[in-house]
């Protein structure tokens, strides 16, 4: 943990150096020094106007997330378990799996306008998808001994699903959740720089074509910083829940 | 006729004056081939095939054809054979997890339809589960008998001082050896306090002295709690040394080859029991009934 952390720090650090130094020497706009950056941070951060975008953009992230993790586990558990619902079911999750999620946004419009539901919609459907097959796989890979065993016992359907089922399945679950939580970000980003200029993204392609790219590296700094803090807050959740998997993993 | 009991024949020419206790035993045997009511365990020509399907084409393969054996309370029963004779299957039906395509299986005067509380499991590759504690594990087969929380913490407690895991409770069952992880096994069945135990190659799993060590605390345990034991197993020695009878089957479709009684006087003290000429002639003469069933099979 301890070098992990010492790894890290020299990693960003080093990067860090050779951004300044770099931006220093190029003396250009494309790539502006860090040190210009993070004053640009700071004067967004205390003009408040990063903090109410930012806020804006998580509340999307967050509803359309959970949303996602409901309707993911709930369809993954049942097609995981129920063959025919998995047979209704998986084309069209394979199908919107590779698809480029994007291509849905204006359909997205139409059903929903322009408001903060469509975002949430694009949120959605961006973490969905994994969080079904990783559930419905972790469901089917259930050591049938297990259930064998529950039954032998006089377990009924039900208690083989809340007391087999789900806990084997979990450390699945949340392999698809930590996946959805880094596609969710993605969807969250996308939906604001093209359906309805709000949020962090408003404020990427303000910027952007403003060419004030010292305030536009400073926002995308911010993005890369909420996804880095929603994934180790998935992250926790996971090892809080499946701790007798991880401990597994190191033996 | 149900029952076969078949004297090997060797065996008795081999020992001309049997101890005092088998006698007691052989005669017990005889009474109760005649009496049939006093079987606990009832297996009544049962067969069993399953339909594989590959590509269009489905084949049968015959599992087990009219199978036949009684089995008494408190008998101690393995039942030997060679791989995929069956022997799992048999065991599954017994405890009511597959049902059967003929035949009957009856415990206590009631056909088998699904598992009942009479009747409690030992799996070989111990099927503990790896989120829960041993001593949750222990405790699950209670939970499904409504019973408070307490008195599932004190009967999981109990069983596991009794298969010497007390001190184990709170480990996880990664953390354990697979003869420890067996034992909690054992205690997860017998907590249910069951009629009859159903072990399926109980002891396949662990290395040979932790094998030899688990056996002899088996008996152990059978001797005080008094179960009936189906007890399937590859080894041979295993099956003399624990059981009342062996069961020898034959390769796919699983039959029963023959019966045999084991006369060893009990309480059996392993390094004892295993140097005796009784427990060796056994021992070969299952040897030679196995090697003639897949003979005679091909």
């Amino acid at each position: 943990m301890n070098s992990r952390f010492g790894s890290n720090a020299l990693s960003i650090l080093s990067l860090a150096v050779l951004w300044e130094v770099t931006g220093r020497a190029m003396d250009s706009t494309l790539i502006p020094p860090l040190s210009q950056i993070a004053a640009a941070w700071w004067k967004l951060l205390s003009s408040g106007k990063l903090l109410a975008n930012l806020s804006m953009s998580l509340t999307t992230l967050v509803i359309g997330f959970l949303l996602a993790v409901f309707v993911g586990v709930v369809l993954g558990l049942l097609m995981g378990r129920f063959r025919a619902v998995e047979h209704f079911l998986d084309l069209y999750v394979n199908a919107l799996m590779s698809a480029p999620t994007t291509a849905f946004v204006p359909v997205l419009i139409l059903w929903f306008g322009l408001g903060v539901e469509s975002r949430i919609a694009v949120v959605f459907l961006f973490s969905v998808l994994v969080i079904i097959i990783n559930t419905m796989t972790g469901v089917k890979q259930v050591d049938t001994v297990l259930v064998e065993m529950a039954r032998s016992f006089g377990a009924k359907e039900r208690e083989i699903f809340f007391k087999i089922i789900l806990p084997a399945a979990l450390p699945a679950i949340m392999a698809g959740l930590r996946l959805g939580i880094g596609r969710a970000v993605k969807g969250m980003v996308t939906a604001e720089m093209l359906l309805t200029l709000t949020g962090i993204g408003a404020m990427i392609m303000q910027y952007g074509s403003a060419f004030a790219t010292d305030s536009l590296f400073a926002v995308i700094l911010t993005v890369l910083l909420v996804a880095l803090v929603t994934m180790k807050a998935v992250q926790w959740l996971d090892r809080r829940l499946t701790g007798w998997k991880a401990e597994i993993a190191i033996e | 006729m149900s029952v076969q009991t078949v004297q090997p024949v060797q065996f008795v020419q081999q020992v001309q004056n049997p101890l005092e206790s088998s006698n007691v035993l052989n005669g017990l045997n005889g009474l109760n081939v005649l009496n049939e009511s006093k079987h606990l365990v009832e297996i009544q020509g049962v067969s069993k095939s399953f339909h594989k399907t590959v590509k269009e084409s489905t084949t049968e393969i015959k599992a087990l054809s009219d199978v036949s054996l009684s089995i008494r309370e408190n008998e101690f029963v393995s039942i030997i054979g060679p791989s995929g004779c069956g022997k799992t299957t048999l065991l599954k039906m017994i405890d009511g997890l597959i049902p059967y395509d003929s035949g009957r299986i009856v415990i206590n005067g009631k056909p088998v339809t699904a598992p009942g509380p009479d009747r409690a499991v030992v799996f070989q590759s111990f099927a503990l589960l790896p989120w829960r504690t041993v001593l949750a594990n222990v405790e699950f087969s209670l939970e499904l008998r409504q019973l408070s929380k307490e008195e599932r913490a004190k009967t999981a407690r109990d069983y596991l001082k009794r298969v010497g895991l007390a001190d184990f409770e709170n480990h996880y069952p990664h953390e354990l050896s697979g003869g420890m992880q067996q034992r909690a096994g054992l205690a997860r069945a017998l907590a249910v306090n069951p009629t009859i135990l159903l072990m399926d190659e109980p002891f396949g799993a662990v290395d040979a002295q932790t094998r030899q060590l688990l056996q002899e605390e088996l008996l152990e345990l059978w001797q005080r709690e008094r179960k009936t034991v189906i007890f399937i197993t590859h080894s041979m020695d295993e099956a003399v040394y624990l059981s009342d009878r062996v069961v020898v089957m034959t390769p796919r479709p699983g039959k029963v080859a023959e019966i045999l009684d084991v006369p060893l006087p009990r309480p059996r003290v392993s390094e004892q029991v295993r140097r005796h000429a009784k427990f060796v002639d056994l021992t070969n003469y299952i040897w030679e009934s196995l090697k003639r069933a897949m003979e005679n099979h091909h």
